[in-house]
């Protein structure tokens, strides 16, 4: 499992679909993209769009699964070669915890997790990305506060068991954990 | 002196209290902001010669209610003043910082809150500059920066 992270527009999904297009080529496995973007309104369909195009125009094909929640549920359709690229962690969060009558507490983490290690015994090598937002003024809103909580604990569990982490900076990645080859 | 600082919910505390190997001892003290225990000066009244001060950006934020921004710098870098001469006083005294960063978002609407960002960041510096150590903690992972 690879973790990527880094601000808005740091090219941390670039960076990713570059990793995971390497790995594919050494796994001979099939390219997968997970979107967790609910297709709520015109901006989040033009955000989709264009990353379908960009990802249309690389040479190489990917496969979209549109999965906003529960993404567990998705391993069934993958291999031991494939390549998954989850993006991203912060909006899968967010369909998890605002799904009308979901409580966030400690079985949602876990489900959140079990939901990773569904997808991860499923395929080649599972690329997660997400966002840096934990350094800002924590505000004093519960929800925003839980929600923030909640991607902590999910980050650091996710970097205890990946095998690499990198922080994209400005479009360099820099290796947090673990070796480059 | 040892500064720590990281994003909130980064393992900051987790960290530490690995690195220091504190768990399950008492010859230390644990001095929190997040379980509203008092800013701390005099740090020859807890007894004991390992202190940890957790939470100092709410610290921070209690001292810009009773003083304006220059003199609640001014009163922190008193504080690292005052601990540098009692860790110098004997050899096993230590005093570890953790302060969550907070300097990365967009400029708060608030005022109140642009002046805790900004004096945070002051006092980290300060910090930092009189600390022999500076470990920055992202999710569980240390890097030592100074």
């Amino acid at each position: 499992m690879i973790f990527i992270t880094g601000g808005v527009r740091s090219g941390k999904s670039n960076f990713a679909e570059k990793i995971a297009t390497e790995k594919s080529i050494a796994s001979n496995g099939k390219l997968n993209y997970i979107a967790t973007g609910l297709r709520s309104d015109l901006e989040m369909e033009r955000r989709i769009e264009k990353h379908e195009r960009d990802r249309q125009h690389s040479n190489q094909f990917w496969k979209t699964w549109e999965q906003p929640r529960n993404i567990g549920k998705l391993a069934e359709n993958f291999t031991a070669s494939d390549i998954l690229l989850l993006d991203c962690l912060t909006t899968l969060l967010n369909n998890e915890l605002f799904y009308p009558d979901t409580h966030p507490d400690d079985r949602l983490i876990d489900s959140i997790i079990d939901g990773i290690g569904q997808l991860r015994e499923n395929c080649h090598t599972l690329i997660i990305v997400s966002n840096e937002i934990l350094n800002e003024p924590i505000q004093d809103n519960e929800l925003v506060l839980t929600y923030k909580k909640t991607l902590g604990i999910l980050h650091q569990y996710i970097v205890s068991t990946a095998n690499q982490a990198f922080l994209v900076e400005s479009g360099v990645p820099i290796l947090m954990k673990g070796v480059t080859k | 002196m040892h500064f720590i600082t990281g994003g909130a919910f980064n393992g900051k505390k987790s960290w530490v209290k690995k690195h220091y190997q504190i768990e399950g001892h008492s010859h230390y003290q644990w001095v929190s902001a997040y379980q509203q225990d008092p800013l701390p000066f005099d740090l020859s009244t807890f007894g004991k010669q390992l202190l940890f001060l957790e939470g100092i950006e709410q610290w921070i934020k209690g001292l810009l209610l009773e003083m304006d921004m220059d003199e609640s710098r001014r009163s922190w870098h008193e504080r690292l003043v005052k601990w540098q001469r009692w860790e110098d006083k004997n050899r096993l005294n230590r005093i570890i910082l953790i302060g969550t960063d907070i300097s990365k978002g967009i400029v708060p609407l608030e005022k109140t809150e642009r002046t805790w960002r900004d004096v945070t960041g002051w006092c980290y510096q300060d910090s930092a500059e009189k600390a022999e150590r500076v470990d920055l903690v992202w999710y569980g992972i240390n890097q030592r920066i100074k």
